[in-house]
């Protein structure tokens, strides 16, 4: 009983205590604040790459991709124990592409690009494709590559008036015999194209809201379907080059920058006919009912495709290095962030080291009315036990606010400092992510409490230790 | 029958560096049960050594200390810790009042310790009813709330002498109870121990240097160079 009281009345009467206690609470606040926004980042992340990546892939090794992708889809669903299990296939086909295209005042532009051909049809059952459109995520329906009605009037008009155009240019030699009557010819309309959102748009600032957070909006100055881009890859068996003309239907924005700034969509079976490999993908993409099950229908997947030359992994194999990277890098920032709380309890050793020294006296009398050396350890230990609760809580709290709050102070400084602290274009949120987790507010806690106990050993044990008669005649 | 306190032939020195100071040279005294001593002596003779050695808060570096016939210096550090909680109660020059606690709380001190924070969760109230009754015997009872620097040098040691007593100890040992007061407060001091010696059949063991203070004790005993003197020197004195 001595021992509490004696903790709470030292705590109480002891203002250096309050130095322990400020260094684990910022100690504390810092690893939740920080630990929360990275988690932000991470689950953001990792649901967009998610979102964009299906849960299993079924990949092919060489960019020829491997044949006939709907008997590989027709062999799953036979088979129970997998079509029970999955719930969407998808096929696709990816290539390396050059394209080029015309901003509205006449430059021109051409880059590398990560083409993508798509069933829309089955990949709007996988998902991860319409909601990331800009135009059609808010129409109903399936999405199509298609051209608007309008659009298409115009560009069949337009290869009218240019078949007309040359047959009006095409010189007639009065001493020749005519030429046989040309065949009408097919009128051809370019194919739909989705453009990454970051290949030909810009963000342009709008004002701010009313919490004072800048507010941008992105700007598209090809529009939709009235603009065309040319995109080049390789095609056949010789790997030669084709090209073809689209015109952009829509916009493809997931908010992760590799992927908005390199891929383009185009219809699957255009793709397969560009680069004539017809009834070829180079994976197909599958949803699962319950992601849980993804190591069992991989297991599967992989005793039936094993002898086909195909890699079948989740999305998370296939991503795993930069989730490791994340993974490692909140690891080490935990780790030296701990260490600011180690520097709290070398605080708490050297400011303990005093208070023993200044209750020397104190110990000598407890032990003299008969208190055993373990009871006076536990006085100084408690005292620790009891600064570390109270410096975590307080600790608790002040991260918890900073980080409910955080977008606000990230705002004011951004006011004081004149500059802008999180820039939003180059990490494409409007704010802040954060995530509170709770097991890191009990680890952390656990870890700083846990500390100051640690560093309160040594004091503890050397008023413990401590001689009764030397204690008492101690000036 | 066996005294209640013996100590045969005690030797303790002190070791600082290379120097070695022989406190007590084969020391023996006997202290009977009701028995109020006074032990006297110079400055450096080991009256406080010799006091600290019987309450077990240290160890004779030879010779024994017996407690009704038992022998006690060799105890383990629990059985000399529950000793000094139980069986001794000490008072000192300064008093050594815990500064944080109130007046009644340093009196339950020895309480606090002896039971864990469950019993005394128990016996709370009427533990409190002791501290505040001894409180009131030694004329405080109206300063129970104090903190020990609100009290005069005269409460604070009157406060010690409860808190000695609150355990009801066999022996009491006062180490100068008066050295630090005025004479009136010493008086007052030497009174209230006097009375619990008569009354209540205390066993006192006081170490003084005030010799004026001695002639209240039923014996005197006087230390020379880590030794009792003689009885017949001790009369001539």
């Amino acid at each position: 009983m001595y021992k509490l009281l004696l903790c709470w009345r030292y705590l109480r009467t002891r203002y250096l205590a309050l130095a322990c206690i400020i260094s684990v609470m910022l100690g504390v606040a810092t690893l939740i604040v920080v630990n929360s926004v990275m988690s932000g980042f991470s689950t953001k992340l990792k649901d967009r790459l998610h979102g964009l990546l299906s849960d299993i892939v079924i990949e092919a090794s060489t960019m020829e991709g491997f044949a006939d992708p709907g008997e590989k889809m027709a062999r799953i669903r036979a088979l129970p124990f997998l079509s029970e299990r999955i719930e969407a296939m998808t096929p696709v086909m990816e290539v390396f592409a050059i394209m080029q295209f015309s901003w509205p005042n006449g430059e021109r532009v051409t880059r590398t690009v990560h083409l993508v051909g798509v069933d829309p049809k089955s990949r709007n059952l996988v998902g991860g494709f319409k909601e990331h459109l800009v135009q059609a995520r808010s129409k109903p329906g399936e999405f199509s590559f298609e051209l608007s009605p309008e659009a298409r009037k115009r560009y069949e008009y337009r290869e009218a008036i240019m078949d007309l155009q040359q047959r009006a240019i095409t010189p007639v030699d009065p001493e020749q015999p005519p030429p046989p009557a040309r065949t009408p010819k097919r009128i051809k309309v370019p194919c739909g194209v989705v453009l990454g959102n970051l290949i030909a748009s810009y963000r342009e600032k709008a004002g701010t809201d009313e919490n004072g957070t800048v507010k941008y909006v992105e700007k598209y100055p090809l529009g939709t379907d009235r603009s065309e881009v040319i995109i080049t890859t390789i095609g056949g068996e010789r790997l030669m080059p084709v090209y073809d003309n689209f015109v952009v239907v829509d916009y493809f924005k997931s908010d992760m920058s590799e992927y908005d700034s390199q891929y383009v969509f185009v219809p699957l079976e255009h793709l397969q006919q560009l680069r004539t490999m017809q009834n070829r993908v180079t994976s197909i993409q599958i949803k699962l009912r319950d992601y849980a099950t993804a190591p069992a229908v991989v297991k599967e997947l992989r005793k039936m495709f094993g002898k086909d030359g195909v890699r079948v992994e989740t999305w998370e194999h296939k991503q795993g290095p930069l989730l490791a990277a994340i993974s490692i890098e909140k690891g080490i920032l935990n780790i030296l962030l701990f260490l600011i709380i180690g520097v709290a309890g070398f605080g708490i050793l050297a400011i303990f080291t005093m208070i023993v020294a200044e209750k020397t006296r104190d110990i000598g009398i407890l032990k003299a009315l008969g208190a055993s050396n373990g009871g006076v350890m536990k006085i100084f230990l408690g005292y620790g036990f009891l600064l570390g609760i109270i410096g975590a809580w307080m600790g608790t709290a002040l991260g918890l606010s900073l980080t409910f709050n955080i977008n606000a102070i990230e705002h004011l400084l951004s006011n004081i400092t004149g500059g802008e602290i999180f820039n939003r274009e180059v990490y494409y949120f409007d704010k802040i992510p954060t995530n509170i987790e709770i097991w890191m507010l009990v680890l952390v806690n656990i870890g700083a409490i846990g500390i100051a106990v640690v560093f309160s050993v040594l004091p503890a044990m050397r008023a413990a230790m401590l001689h009764p008669v030397r204690a008492l005649r101690y000036e | 029958m066996h005294p209640l306190l013996r100590a045969i032939d005690l030797q303790k020195t002190y070791r600082k560096d290379a120097n070695r100071v022989e406190v007590l040279r084969g020391l023996s005294l006997d202290v009977h049960e009701g028995e109020f001593v006074s032990v006297i002596g110079a400055s450096g003779s080991g009256k406080s050594t010799l006091l600290h050695l019987l309450g077990t808060l240290d160890r004779p570096d030879s010779g024994e200390i017996h407690l009704e016939g038992k022998r006690i210096d060799n105890l383990p550090s629990e059985g000399r810790d529950k000793l000094r909680n139980h069986t001794f109660g000490f008072i000192f020059q300064f008093y050594h009042l815990l500064p944080e606690m109130t007046a009644l709380e340093n009196v339950l001190t020895p309480a606090m310790i002896a039971n864990s924070a469950w019993s005394w969760w128990g016996r709370r109230k009427e533990l409190r009813r002791q501290g505040m009754a001894m409180l009131e015997r030694m004329g405080l009872g109206q300063r129970w709330n104090h903190r020990p620097r609100e009290l005069s040098g005269g409460e604070m040691q009157r406060t010690a002498i409860a808190r000695a007593l609150i355990s009801r100890p066999r022996v009491l040992l006062a180490d100068e109870p008066t050295g630090n007061l005025d004479a009136s407060n010493g008086g007052h001091i030497i009174e209230v121990l006097r009375n619990l010696n008569r009354d209540d059949g205390l066993t006192i063991v006081m170490v003084t240097h005030n010799l004026d203070i001695v002639q209240e004790s039923d014996r005197v005993v006087r230390m020379v160079e880590g030794r009792i003197e003689p009885a017949a020197a001790l009369v001539n004195a």
